[in-house]
Formats: C-alpha cells, sequence, structure tokens
C-alpha cells in the first residue's frame, strides 16, 4: 500500500514536472511570438480599454459625479427649493437675480410669495403663494427642469424621512416581499381564463388570479392606481389588492402575446444591480484575449505538423496540453484576482469567475484542436466568446429576480460585489456545471490530441465524431451475456453518454434562461421539446459516431445473417446510455438546492417529486425509474437508426425527441 | 532492435499498411523503399508509437511501440521538419533535451556536438529566419538530444539542395559508426543505395522485396540487352519466347533481350526482315530499373527513360524473396504473388 502510494505520488511528481516544463517553454515562446511593436500595441489598447471601463465604473463605485453641475439654476437663496437645488450634485445654483435664462441659467425657479411679504432676505414658507419652474424651450432646458423636479422630490422625501412622527409622514406603508413567479397554468387553472380576483390578505399568494384579467397585474401596479411612490422603491401589485399580489413582476400588457401574459423580466422594478453586473463583465473582458492567444498556440501546433515531435517525447498528451494550458490558467487567475481587488471582490468572484475562465479555454481547445484553419479558428473563438459570454452574463442580470440567475457563476460575482452571502449550495450549483464542462471539453479535445487526428484535415463534425468514437470500444456479440468486453464495452458507452450531463445541464439551464422571459403557453411546450431534444442528441450522438466510425458494426458491413447481431448491439448500446444518462441526471438534484425547481420552468426542465409524497411506494419506485425506461426506450430507438445510417438515426432521433417530449408533458401536468 | 510483425494498420477501409514484418539490427541502417502511398510513414510512425496500430505487434529497444518509456530510448525525423519559429535553434533543442530530463550541461555538450557535425550556423537566429536546410539540420539534431538507441528518420533529404543532401547522408552513414540503430525511408533510391545496408521495398502497403541492396538488385535487376536495328525483326517464334520488347526509336528499332542467346534471335530475325544489326549496349540495372520491377510502375517523380520496355509487371519470383527478420518464406512469397495480381491490375 505505502509502496503504491510512493509510486503514485513519484508518477504525479514527475507528471508535475513534465507540465511545468512544457508550461515554462509555451510562455516562452507565447511572449517570442509577438514583437515589441504588437505587445506595446497590445498594452495601449489594453490600457485604453481599461481606462474607459474604469472610468464607468468608477464613476458607479467611486462617485465622481462625471455629471455634476451640468444644469445651471437660477434660484434665490431664501426660495424653499433653494436647499433642494444644493443637495442635487447635477445642479448649480445661480442668483435668481442674476440669472439669465438661456444665457447664464438653463432653469430659473421663480418663488411668487404673497404681495408685501417680502422682506429682502428669506422667504417664509407660509407666504409662498406658488413655485415656477421655467426652462429654455430646449432639450437642455427641459432635462434641467427634470432634474429640479427631481430634486424637490428627493428633498422632500429626505425632510418626511427627518420627521420625527413616522406617522404622519408615512400615512401609509408598503411592505415589499418579493416571491417566485406564479401561474394559472402552474396552479392548474386554465390560462385566460376568468380569474377569480382572490387573494390572501397580504397579497403575496394571490398566483391563482393572474391570468383572469388580463394584466389584472399591471392594473394594480405602481404605474396604475398611483398608491405608491417611486421614490420609496415600490413595485407594482404591492397592494394586494388585484389578486396578483404575489407577483413582484407588472404585466408587460400582452402586447405580444395577448393578455393572459403575467409579466416579464423587462417590466421587473426589483433594483438592477447595474454597476455590480458591470464589474461583473469586466471579469469577462480578459478572456477573449487570453482564448485568442490559446486557441492559436494550439493551431500553431497542428500547423504543418510542427506539434508532431512533441508526440514522440516521453509525454502524455495530456501532460502536453496540460502544460500549454498552464500559462493561460495561470494567466486568466492572475487577471481575475488583479481584477477582483480592483473592484472590491473577494475570494467568491475569483472563485465563481475560474470555472468560467477553465470554459472559455476548454470550448477554445476543442475547437482549435477541431478547427482545420486559423480562419475557422477565427470563428471559434468569436463563437466560444459570444456564447460564453452570454451564458454568463445575461442569466446574471436577473440575480436578485430568480434563481435562474445562478445559472451564471457571474452572478455569484454580483453577489459578492453587493455584499450578499451564498450558500454552498448555491457555489456549487453555479460553478460545478461549467467546471465539470470544462474537464470534459479537455476531454473532448484530448481524444484527439494524437497524430492520427491533430494534423488531418476533417471537417469539424468529423472530428467531433472521431473525438466521441475514440471513447468507445467494440461490443462482441458472441460469447456468455456477461462477458467481461461486453461489459467493458457498455460501461465505456453508459461513461460517455453520462460524460455529456453537464453540457445538458448547462444547455437546459441556458434554455430557461432563455424562455423565461416568454409567457408560458409558449415556453412551456418549447421548453419540453427542446429538453427531450437536447437529451435525446446528448444520449445517442456517441452512439451514432461509434456506429459511423465503425466501432460498433452497421447493418451494411455485415454479413447477411449477422442482421440480428447488429440490431442487439444497436439495443445493447442504446440500453446501457439510456441507463448512463439516467445515473448521471440523477446528479444533477443540486438543482434542488438552490430552489430551481420552485420555479415552474424548472420543475418542467428538471423534474420535482417533492409533490407526490403522499403516494405508496411502490408508486414512487415507479416514478423514480420511469424515467430509466423513458431513456432506455427512446435511445435504444434512436440507436437502431443509427446503426442504420444517418437519414435513419435523424428519423429515430426525430420519434425519440417526441416520445420523449410527450413523456416530460405528462411528468409536468402530474406534477 | 526493431521487431515489426504482422503489422495492420487500416484507415476506414483504406488499408495503409498490410502484414508487414520485419526486423531491424542493433547498429543497422535499414531502408524502407517505395513509392508515395506505398506505406512507409505509416510504418515508421507505428515503429516511433505516433500511429497504433490496427493489427500486429512491434517493438521497440525491448518496450512495445506504444509504451511512452520506448520514447526515451528513440529519436524520430518526421519528413516534415517545421518547427517553432519563433524560437531560436539552441532555445528549441534545449526545450526538446528537457523533455527528456536531459541535464543542461550535458545537453549543451550535445546539442553543441551535433551542431558542430552539422555545419549549422547561427544557432542564436530565429528559426523562422533560417533556411529549409537549416532547419532540417536542427531537427536532426533534435532527434539526438536524448542520445537515442534507435533513430527513425522520415525522408531525412527530402526537398533539400545537393549539398545539405549529401551532409546529411553523410550524417547518417556516421551514426552507423556510432552504433546507433537507424531506420530509413525513401523513395530517391540513391539515398538508400548510400545509406542502407538493408532495404524492404513496399508497395500499395505491403512488403514485396527484402535485403540488402546489392541481393535485391541481383535478384530483381538483371543484365539487359538493347539491340538496335534497322529494320524492325521479324516475330519469330524464338523471339516471343524471349519476351522480346521491341521499340522504334528514331529511325532504328530497339529490342530488349536478357542474354546473349536472345541477342543471336534478334540477330537472325533482322536478317530474315532484311536489315541488320547497327549496335548492341548491355545495361546494368540501377536500384530504379529493380523498383520497376517489383512494383510494376516507374518511381514518381522520377525519369524513367527507356527502361520503360523492361517492365513487364511481373512480380513471379517470389520465391527469391528473403525470409530475413520477423518475416518467414512462406509470407513472403504469398506476399509476392499477391502484389503480382494487384500490379498487374
Amino acid at each position: 500500500m505505502t509502496d503504491r502510494l510512493r509510486r503514485l505520488g513519484r508518477r504525479i511528481a514527475v507528471a508535475a514536472r513534465r507540465v511545468l516544463r512544457v508550461a515554462k517553454w509555451e510562455s516562452a515562446r507565447a511572449s517570442g511570438g509577438v514583437d515589441r511593436k504588437t505587445l506595446a500595441a497590445g498594452v495601449a489598447l489594453l490600457l485604453v480599454a481599461g481606462g474607459v471601463v474604469g472610468v464607468g465604473v468608477a464613476t458607479g463605485v467611486a462617485g465622481l459625479d462625471v455629471d455634476r453641475d451640468v444644469y445651471r439654476v437660477g434660484v434665490d437663496p431664501g426660495s424653499p427649493y433653494a436647499d433642494a437645488i444644493e443637495a442635487e450634485p447635477s445642479l448649480r445654483a445661480v442668483s435668481a437675480g442674476r440669472a439669465s435664462l438661456g444665457d447664464t441659467a438653463d432653469a430659473v425657479v421663480v418663488t411668487v410669495v404673497r404681495p408685501g411679504s417680502e422682506d429682502g432676505g428669506a422667504i417664509d414658507p407660509g407666504d409662498v403663494e406658488s413655485v415656477v419652474v421655467r426652462a429654455t424651450d430646449t432639450q437642455k432646458g427641459e432635462a434641467a427642469a427634470a432634474s429640479v423636479r427631481e430634486a424637490v422630490e428627493a428633498h422632500n422625501e429626505r425632510l418626511m424621512r427627518a420627521e420625527p412622527n413616522r406617522t404622519a409622514a408615512f400615512p401609509v406603508t408598503v411592505t415589499l416581499r418579493y416571491v417566485g413567479r406564479t401561474t394559472g397554468f402552474d396552479e392548474g387553472t386554465t390560462l385566460g381564463g376568468d380569474g377569480d380576483q382572490t387573494s390572501d390578505s397580504d397579497g403575496s399568494t394571490g398566483g391563482g388570479s393572474d391570468g383572469g384579467d388580463g394584466g389584472s397585474d399591471g392594473e394594480g401596479g405602481s404605474d396604475g392606481d398611483g398608491s405608491t411612490t417611486d421614490g420609496v422603491g415600490s413595485v407594482g401589485g404591492s397592494d394586494g389588492s388585484d389578486g396578483d399580489g404575489g407577483f413582484a413582476v407588472p404585466s408587460i400588457g400582452g402586447a405580444a402575446f395577448g393578455a393572459d401574459t403575467v409579466g416579464s423580466p423587462g417590466s421587473i422594478t426589483p433594483p438592477f444591480p447595474f454597476t455590480s453586473l458591470l464589474l461583473a463583465f469586466v471579469f469577462l473582458v480578459p478572456m477573449n484575449f487570453l482564448i485568442q492567444a490559446y486557441g492559436s498556440s494550439i493551431l500553431d501546433e497542428r500547423t504543418n505538423r510542427r506539434g508532431e515531435p512533441l508526440l514522440v517525447t516521453p509525454l502524455s498528451p495530456a501532460e502536453i496540453v496540460a502544460g500549454k494550458t498552464l500559462p493561460y490558467a495561470a494567466a486568466a487567475a492572475v487577471v481575475t484576482t488583479l481584477i477582483a481587488l480592483a473592484v472590491g471582490g473577494g475570494a467568491l468572484s475569483v472563485i465563481a469567475v475560474a470555472p468560467v475562465a477553465a470554459t472559455f479555454l476548454g470550448a477554445t481547445f476543442v475547437g482549435a484542436m477541431f478547427a482545420r484553419s486559423f480562419k475557422e479558428l477565427t470563428f471559434v473563438t468569436v463563437g466560444v466568446s459570444v456564447l460564453l459570454t452570454t451564458y454568463a452574463f445575461v442569466p446574471a442580470i436577473f440575480t436578485n429576480v430568480t434563481p435562474v440567475a445562478l445559472v451564471s457563476p457571474l452572478t455569484l460575482v454580483v453577489f459578492d460585489l453587493q455584499g450578499e452571502a451564498v450558500s454552498a449550495g448555491e457555489v456549487l450549483f453555479s460553478t460545478a456545471p461549467m467546471a465539470v464542462g470544462a474537464a470534459l471539453l479537455f476531454g473532448l479535445g484530448l481524444g484527439v490530441y494524437r497524430e492520427e487526428d491533430m494534423f488531418s484535415q476533417k471537417p469539424v463534425t468529423r472530428k467531433f465524431l472521431d473525438a466521441l468514437a475514440v471513447r468507445l470500444s467494440p461490443v462482441p456479440t458472441g460469447g456468455a451475456p456477461l462477458d467481461r468486453r461486453r461489459l467493458r464495452a457498455l460501461g465505456g458507452v453508459a461513461f460517455l453518454t453520462a460524460c455529456t450531463i453537464p453540457f445538458v445541464f448547462v444547455a437546459e439551464l441556458l434554455a430557461v434562461a432563455v424562455l423565461f422571459a416568454l409567457p408560458v403557453t409558449v415556453s412551456i411546450p418549447v421548453l419540453l421539446v427542446t429538453i427531450a431534444f437536447i437529451e435525446e442528441v446528448a444520449k445517442s450522438v456517441g452512439l451514432y459516431a461509434g456506429f459511423e466510425r465503425g466501432v460498433f458494426e452497421r447493418l451494411d458491413g455485415v454479413a447477411a445473417g449477422d442482421g440480428d447481431g447488429t440490431l442487439r448491439v444497436a439495443l445493447a448500446v442504446g440500453l446501457a446510455s439510456g441507463t448512463g444518462f439516467f445515473l448521471a441526471e440523477k446528479a444533477t438534484a443540486v438543482v434542488q438546492a438552490v430552489g430551481l425547481t420552485d420555479l415552474f420552468l424548472g420543475r418542467a426542465a428538471f423534474g420535482d417529486v417533492a409533490g407526490l409524497s403522499g403516494l405508496p411506494p411502490l408508486a414512487l419506485a415507479a416514478l423514480f425509474f420511469a424515467p430509466l425506461a423513458l431513456h432506455a426506450v427512446t435511445t435504444g430507438l434512436a440507436s437502431v437508426g443509427a446503426s442504420r445510417g444517418r437519414t435513419a438515426y435523424a428519423l429515430a432521433l426525430t420519434l425519440a425527441t417526441l416520445g420523449h417530449a410527450a413523456y416530460n408533458a405528462g411528468v409536468v401536468s402530474l406534477g | 532492435m526493431i521487431e515489426v510483425s504482422g503489422l495492420r494498420k487500416t484507415y476506414g477501409d483504406f488499408a495503409a499498411v498490410v502484414d508487414s514484418d520485419f526486423a531491424v539490427d542493433d547498429g543497422e541502417v535499414f531502408g524502407i523503399v517505395g513509392p508515395n502511398g506505398a506505406g512507409k510513414t505509416t510504418t515508421l510512425k507505428v515503429i516511433a508509437g505516433l500511429v497504433e496500430p490496427t493489427d500486429g505487434e512491434v517493438t521497440v529497444a525491448g518496450f512495445d511501440a506504444s509504451d511512452p518509456e520506448m520514447r526515451r530510448h528513440l529519436g524520430f525525423l518526421p519528413e516534415e521538419s517545421p518547427l517553432y519559429e519563433e524560437m531560436t535553434a539552441l532555445s528549441y533543442l534545449r526545450f526538446f533535451a528537457d523533455l527528456y530530463d536531459v541535464p543542461r550541461e550535458v545537453a549543451d555538450e550535445r546539442i553543441e556536438a551535433a551542431l558542430d557535425r552539422l555545419e549549422l550556423d547561427h544557432r542564436e537566429r530565429r528559426l523562422g529566419d533560417v533556411s529549409k536546410g537549416m532547419k532540417r539540420k536542427v531537427a536532426i539534431a533534435r532527434s539526438l538530444v536524448n542520445d537515442p538507441d534507435v533513430l527513425v528518420y522520415d525522408e531525412p533529404a527530402s526537398g533539400l539542395d545537393p549539398v545539405t543532401t549529401n551532409s546529411v547522408l553523410a550524417f547518417t552513414r556516421e551514426l552507423r559508426e556510432t552504433g546507433k540503430t537507424v531506420v530509413f525511408s525513401a523513395h530517391n533510391l540513391y539515398h538508400v543505395e548510400s545509406v542502407c545496408d538493408r532495404v524492404v521495398v513496399m508497395n500499395e502497403g505491403r512488403i514485396v522485396a527484402r535485403g540488402s541492396v546489392d541481393g535485391i538488385r541481383e535478384r530483381h535487376g538483371e543484365t539487359t540487352y538493347r539491340v538496335f536495328t534497322d529494320v524492325e525483326p521479324t516475330a519469330t517464334l524464338a523471339l516471343a519466347d524471349l519476351d522480346a520488347a521491341t521499340a522504334e526509336v528514331g529511325d532504328r528499332y530497339r529490342t530488349t533481350v536478357p542474354d546473349m542467346d536472345a541477342v543471336a534471335a534478334v540477330r537472325e530475325a533482322v536478317a530474315d526482315a532484311g536489315g541488320e544489326v547497327v549496335d548492341i549496349r548491355s545495361r546494368e540495372p540501377s536500384l530504379e530499373d529493380v523498383f520497376l520491377d517489383i512494383v510494376g510502375r516507374p518511381m514518381p517523380g522520377r525519369f524513367t527513360g527507356d527502361i520503360g520496355d523492361d517492365a513487364d509487371g511481373d512480380e513471379d519470383d517470389g520465391a527469391d524473396r528473403e525470409s530475413d527478420g520477423g518475416g518467414d518464406g512462406d509470407e513472403g512469397a504469398e506476399t509476392a504473388a499477391a502484389t503480382a495480381t494487384e500490379a498487374t491490375e
């Protein structure tokens, strides 16, 4: 045991030494490949970009007040508005007596007092008859007037807050509580039907009525009844009187999707974490530079077989790739840490960005291994950049709204910058899919990091199939059912499919995040089919690769009479793949940890049997294993199609998707 | 030092190497020759552990070719030698020495020695700025940084100018003197002839001949006689039996025959036709002719001249094959027979 551990330790040390050597030389190479002028230009660009971002960030964070003294407002020092204008940074008070509208002032506050009350000094508020704000008839004048209005409202608000008698100052108190969106569909009522307008007294759980009157919540929103003021950040539906009091989101009015629309993120009024989001986005910017350099380095190894000599050294492909990746990963870590320090983020920000950086690098590695030229690599890096930036950034917009936002690790950064605590489950949920996905992407690319694939000019799709097929072994057709070789081969199939789970998870989360904004009448059917398609592709694409690359024998490739054997193999690998998927799928139970299944879309996507706890154990067991039966049947179907060619595979995949979607719909209606 | 047994490599439906067997002794310079697509490079890459065989076994220095440890004993020179162009020759070679765990002082000694012998200057110049010949020399030096027992060189002198070619070939010959085992592929038969002790000839993935260069020449390339006449010889039964081939060359006719008896038969046939023999020339076979005789087609890109007349594409002497190394006589004969069929087709 000790010897074994010692050997293992020695092996790890040797591997680490090799990786560091490659990393050292890769760093030297990478720096040698850029001449000083290009480097200087790059640094200059980065500084300019950093400066622009920095100014933007500083404006929001450090309060540099670049909008200070934008408008000049003429106001008497004794005017009751004088203090309000003094307190507003964007306004600069000038003496009303010397102010000339359009010349030395953009707006003038004219205080009309009762005749005879002027004493040449301070104005007694009781003597004020009216106050008029006059502005120049220009856009700037209008803006100045609006600013004066806002300044006065804010000033009044401050005065009210300072009032010792709170009840007198605020006779109506509104308590806001944001809850998860509920729908008529969720509660089993008919969408678009007449709502019963019932609601709880606190207005927080009246989800059953939203579909009824077509934007009832909109009527009850802040714009509608005017019962609350913007100044305290009130939101629609807060009074709970419209039967939709549970909604933090006002209706979008059904403009796009009909009157049964219950609201969209566009109409959400909870605090939009603009500054934190902007700062979080800064973490993503350097990734784009890194992947350009990294992708070029990987493709450079493949160009003209430049990397072939490395393959005949004692280093394994994994050591070579790790060594080549390490400098870029280290650069990402350093830059991320520096940004975190600069914007006030902590360790959580660095932890959150790490899997994003790893995924950027992993996706670029695969892309660079599949690309046939630098032209194709450009498409790859741009695609990776756009896709991952979207995936990381868009959900983070909803940080304060919904657990869907935790799909993106960037949401953790926003939380970190806002100083909010997050649970370990939330960190795991947010980072694990991308971290595992990144590892699997590297594994996928490593599958073709060999002479036979690295230097060939195959199309990307063929390379992708090669990368999958290289992980599979032929399934023997004869012998005992539990033959070791057969079990190993089927185990390989199950493992390969299980490895797709992080990507499936990410794709489904993305689908949820994208469809979240749509009304449920549209989003649910689309989501059910989308998810079925994603899962069916994940389960069968490896099998298709196996048949396409000859690992599993196709029907047209076997002698007459051996067709049954091919069919048996197709069904066996289908069953193995379905089982692997089922087992791995159970690992996605982490979504429960963050309450994603509280969302209706989350439940549709990831299932939730929590509401079925009243069922007998046998029924629960049947429900638990029902997905296994589903995956086995649909994957078996797709596998048989794959064993017969591309067209048959496409047809079988379509059928499997439809069957899967029907099953999903059944589960959703049960739930 | 190298054992190749039952090697087979297929890419989909395409068989790159079929049932290949041979062995290379310690300190031997062994050549693999054949036209483009014959399977030479694939064979070398399997030996170097770069390509996994579909079937068969390959051992190098006592290790399986797929064993990463084997690579410590191997130096490989691929057909093309694009290097990391942003590095200098010295830094490039030190990098590879590092990967083989060669201590810096030892590495520097080896690098200096190799570069001195290869007469490589501009060691601190970026590799992107040096000539193709220089790059080739750097690549050769790279194959030596780990002081390997076995060197696998794929077309080492391909595309180089004559001076550099001679330099590279001379260096390869010297390697033998230092006890290195070299496996060497080429489709330029002069290179093979000038360097190799033994060769195998490959065609369409199969070994179609093997042995020493002289042995193969003796077996496959016989001295021929060219009889030039002023009229076309009458097609007599005797000439038909000799399998003589006649071609019109300018205002004369040239009949190629295998021996002096046949020359006499041609003389008689020409006399019958009312003409006479105006010239007789004997011709020693080059390895080029031998190759042509074996594979049934000329070397790609090589001047074939009139030797095309000599080609009969017939591979009827499989029994002549040596069964040295890992192969046996029966397998050799079968291989030759199969090749004969393909060549005829």
